[in-house]
């Protein structure tokens, strides 16, 4: 999912080509992490089939997609992130009434992750672990006593975020923080497990990392909204000294969003699209087969439609 | 437990491995790659007195930098090369979660950089040109500006990968070496050196176009991402 925030950065690189003309009812937007992909194409088949409307499916990031459920150009988003995107959620769905938040959501989680063997081998269990010079050590690659560490890619808000809690926690004294795209992350990850090195990264899930790997999430002092101090580097030259968040993230969710519109001009489709139900699991699963087995998201959300049918029916009910 | 560990301003553990070195156990050497010996259950150091003692002595480099099929689980589809300098290896991801997996030399400073490319070009026994710098540095290049022909005692080896990012030729490769006892060393000039036969090897399976994930730990991170 990359849930994260993808940044100003990449959603102003896709505006140009992001609304297209579309000779179908409906246009699901799409994102492009693997979950998002799967579940956008599993709403198009699920509603082509039992609906029998015409669904065009369009690779957008979340940004363009609030865009585009305001004005009418998309109708479905597939997969939106809290509380990464309240902001654009308080926007057009609080104030503006123009996207609809399905009610139903997946649980989702995100913080800092060690795989199995880091966690026994080298007792890593708890972010204060890693304001100990002598464990963050452990991660040392490059020599200079401090660990390494992958903190997201650049560009995803959540970054900015995980640098502020880096700072919040200490770790950031101790730790060299990187950020790259998220496949190199990923394949350090495998590089690590294949030959049982200790690594500490960024994680988020459902993620197919988790069925990939054994991998372990770090416990921290839960979230305490009264320490939750974000300013974004998008708002201000002097986010990071402003901020402070030595906590964990808020519990986090994803749901389905559409046009608040679709409510009247298509109510059946409202009404599926309220009752998807998507487990962590079977997002788990999704991110996997798309990202991991490779197969094809249209594919592969045409086989899951014909699997669930008694699911699907129960969508309309 | 068995690995790789770097000492003296640099520690570093990576892989692990299973050497039947029968490397002596006086160390003398700090700073350099350490292997693990099971025989005494002590690292020994791996440097390049060393790696040129078991090269001539067993005629190839420690296991742990020989050609070989392990299991590696990863999203990337099959093809893709990852290449991580802190270990010393290089993988060719294979369908059904494995990889081939080869051992490399790295460059004396890191590459100084990380980040996903691709092989843009391939050659065989490539031609090789001395950069200017060493031209005027090293009378012995002076020769070869205009072009060392390819061959056994050309530094590029048998074979060359040629790494662009979008059109752009990077500088580095991936190329074979006529010093195979420097492969798990820190020797080269940025470039990513392999034995002969695994170049070779690496060549016969990939395409122009083929993607190259470069790991940003360790050898990536000497002069910073």
């Amino acid at each position: 999912m990359k849930p994260l925030l993808r940044g100003v950065c990449v959603t102003a690189a896709v505006l140009g080509g992001a609304f297209q003309v579309s000779a179908a009812d409906l246009v699901v937007a799409m994102p492009n992490w693997p979950s998002g992909q799967a579940s956008a194409n599993i709403i198009k088949a699920a509603l082509e089939k039992s609906l029998e409307v015409k669904v065009d499916v369009q690779e957008m990031g979340t940004m363009i997609a609030f865009t585009g459920l305001d004005t009418g150009t998309v109708d479905v988003y597939p997969e939106v992130w809290q509380p990464n995107f309240d902001q654009l959620i308080q926007k057009f769905s609080t104030e503006r009434g123009t996207v609809h938040l399905s009610s139903r959501n997946v649980a989702a989680t995100q913080g800092l992750c060690v795989t199995q063997k880091t966690y026994d081998d080298f007792g890593i269990h708890d972010v204060a672990d890693l304001k100990d010079p002598a464990k963050a050590k452990v991660f040392d690659t490059d020599g200079d006593g401090k660990g390494e560490m992958w903190i997201g890619a650049r560009g995803w808000l959540s970054t900015d975020v995980e640098r502020i809690r880096a700072k919040s926690y200490g770790y950031a004294d101790t730790m060299t923080l990187l950020e790259m795209p998220e496949e190199v992350a990923m394949s350090a990850v495998d590089a690590a497990a294949a030959t049982d090195k200790p690594i500490i990264f960024y994680c988020y899930s459902p993620h197919h990392v988790f069925e990939l790997h054994q991998v372990k999430q770090l416990s921290e002092p839960p979230f305490d909204a009264a320490k939750w101090n974000i300013v974004l580097q998008a708002d201000d030259p002097m986010w990071l000294s402003k901020s402070d968040a030595p906590v964990a993230w808020k519990p986090s969710s994803f749901s389905v969003a559409y046009a608040t519109s679709l409510s009247k001009r298509l109510p059946q489709v409202a009404k599926l699209l309220d009752n998807i139900d998507f487990t962590a699991d079977e997002v788990t699963a999704m991110s996997y087969a798309i990202e991991v087995e490779r197969q094809d998201p249209a594919k592969y959300a045409e086989q899951w439609v014909a699997s669930h049918e008694d699911r699907v029916k129960a969508w309309l009910q | 437990m068995t690995g790789i560990m770097r000492l003296g301003g640099r520690l570093r553990r990576a892989v692990a491995l299973s050497v039947a070195v029968g490397l002596g156990t006086t160390l003398a050497f700090a700073d350099q790659t350490q292997i693990f010996d099971p025989k005494t259950h002590k690292w020994v150091n791996y440097d390049r007195k060393k790696a040129r003692q078991y090269y001539a002595a067993h005629g190839q480099v420690p296991d742990a930098f020989r050609r070989q099929v392990v299991d590696f689980r990863t999203a990337e589809k099959p093809g893709t090369i990852i290449i991580d300098g802190n270990q010393h290896f290089l993988y060719l991801v294979l369908p059904g979660l494995k990889a081939v997996r080869y051992g490399i030399g790295v460059g004396r400073d890191g590459f100084g950089w990380a980040g996903i490319v691709r092989v843009g070009r391939m050659a065989e026994w490539p031609t090789w040109t001395p950069p200017a710098e060493m031209v005027a540095r090293d009378p012995n290049a002076v020769k070869f500006a205009g072009g060392m022909p390819g061959g056994p005692d050309n530094p590029l080896g048998a074979r060359a990968l040629y790494l662009y990012q979008g059109d752009q030729d990077t500088i580095y490769r991936i190329h074979g070496t006529p010093e195979p006892w420097t492969i798990g060393l820190d020797v080269s000039s940025g470039c990513i050196r392999m034995n002969n036969d695994d170049i070779v090897d690496l060549y016969s399976q990939v395409q122009v176009g083929a993607k190259v994930v470069v790991l940003m730990q360790g050898a990536a991170l000497y002069k910073g991402v």
